[in-house]
């Protein structure tokens, strides 16, 4: 970052190379978008490159990086309703045959996927940039600008609230089952 | 993964049982895959920048003794106006000598005066500082025009024209930044338009279809679609044009 803030922008690619992945990983299962994250990294390194003068580097690039990210994401969700289908398919590109207990296993996890991207956003972010971006608590801290005791309170609501909207999620799917099996006629 | 489990990234004093149930829904979402992206595509839309990025740079010989200096007196004549103003507010005016009323009202527009002298001063470092040869002064410029409260059409007119005339994608780009407090501004909202059709970089264009997106400019709509559809145009401009018009819906 140093070469690029000095205006040797070809080190850009390297950078690109380093973050790209955790970066996506982060902005698709914000958004539940995998075309929208792929734009959203696009649109992160840009403003890198653009506001390349404005890096300090007593902080972890890491951090700096996440910031631009949420703003990008931010800004792309401020001028529009999110109203695109969430991209359930991402992560499950093979459509063969499952075996009875992986395929309610899978519905399982679908939900809980469901579930995450139902849960409202500043939560869902927390939960994801510790259990996907494996970023510690005080990173965390740092990049939300609070205390790590509060992105402990907070861990707790969203997990606590990401859990409930699952339940409910399961129980509307059992009392689908159940409904539609009980509504044929039985004469 | 660093946190597989829940369990120290809770608060003290969650109760055990609750604490147990949570975990298991933090460990189911592990099962949950990683999306994947098309890096390879992605690279080539980066590379696209940097190429028109590294084309149209043009390094800027730095001249900081005349910017110092310009800055060095703005920041002496402020300091003195700035005292003026304080003398005369805690004297209320008796240092003019004759009746209170009179000199209250003499030394408030005196006051008034003066304010308006800073703000003039001001104005002219900006414009100076604009007219500089080296980028980086220029820069700082651009910048200085954040501190006035109220700039006249003058320093708009200066900061399109650093939009569509100057040499160096670095200032260029600052004066998008600055440009955006007048967004409002017919002037303002035509030169824009015009400058992401005419601008040589791409950086700067992407910039500038920011600028639309975020100030919600829909006249820029035919603008962005016709850029969108232009095979001339720079691979990522016409990338980022399209998702402008997706924006502006």
């Amino acid at each position: 970052m140093h070469a690029v803030r000095k205006g040797d922008v070809a080190k850009l690619g390297l950078l690109f190379e380093r973050h790209h992945r955790p970066l996506f990983d982060f902005l698709a299962r914000m958004t539940g978008n995998a075309a929208v994250a792929e734009d959203l990294v696009q649109d992160v390194f840009v403003r890198v490159l653009k506001y390349r003068a404005t890096w300090r580097d007593e902080g972890r690039f890491e951090t700096w990086l996440f910031r631009i990210a949420r703003n990008a994401r931010a800004d792309y969700f401020r001028s529009r309703t999110l109203d695109e289908p969430i991209d359930e398919a991402a992560g499950h590109a093979s459509h063969a045959p499952l075996a009875i207990d992986t395929l309610a296993r899978d519905r399982e996890v679908a939900r809980l996927q469901r579930a995450l991207m139902l849960l409202r956003e500043d939560k869902r972010e927390l939960i994801v940039l510790a259990r996907y971006r494996g970023m510690k608590l005080e990173a965390i801290a740092d990049l939300l600008g609070v205390e790590v005791g509060t992105v402990k309170v907070r861990m707790h609501r969203a997990v606590k609230d990401l859990r409930d909207i699952f339940l409910r999620l399961n129980e509307r799917s059992s009392w689908n089952t159940t409904h539609s099996v009980g509504s044929f006629p039985t004469a | 993964m660093e946190h597989d489990t829940l369990g120290r990234l809770l608060p003290d004093g969650v109760d055990p049982r609750e604490a147990d149930e949570l975990d298991a829904t933090w460990r189911l979402l592990g099962a949950i895959d990683a999306p994947t992206p098309d890096a390879e595509r992605m690279r080539a839309r980066l590379d696209a920048v940097l190429d028109a990025v590294e084309q149209t740079h043009v390094p800027s010989r730095p001249h900081p003794l005349r910017g110092y200096v310009l800055q060095g007196l703005a920041a002496a004549a402020v300091l003195v106006i700035g005292i003026g103003i304080g003398w005369y507010a805690g004297s209320g005016g008796s240092a003019s000598g004759g009746t209170r009323p009179t000199s209250e009202t003499g030394s408030a527009s005196e006051i008034a005066a003066m304010r308006g002298e800073m703000h003039d001063l001001r104005e002219m470092v900006s414009l100076s500082l604009m007219q500089q040869q080296s980028a980086s002064e220029r820069i700082k410029g651009v910048t200085w025009t954040g501190q006035l409260d109220r700039p006249s059409g003058e320093i708009v007119s200066a900061l399109l024209d650093g939009l569509m005339h100057d040499p160096n994608v670095n200032v260029r780009l600052a004066t998008i930044d600055a440009l955006e407090r007048f967004a409002s501004r017919e002037d303002v909202r035509r030169g824009t338009i015009q400058a992401v059709q005419s601008q040589s970089s791409p950086l700067v264009q992407i910039a500038l279809i920011d600028f639309m997106v975020k100030t919600n400019e829909r006249e820029s709509a035919d603008t962005l679609r016709r850029l969108a559809m232009d095979p001339q145009v720079n691979d990522a401009v016409r990338a980022r044009a399209a998702w402008g018009l997706q924006q502006l819906g």
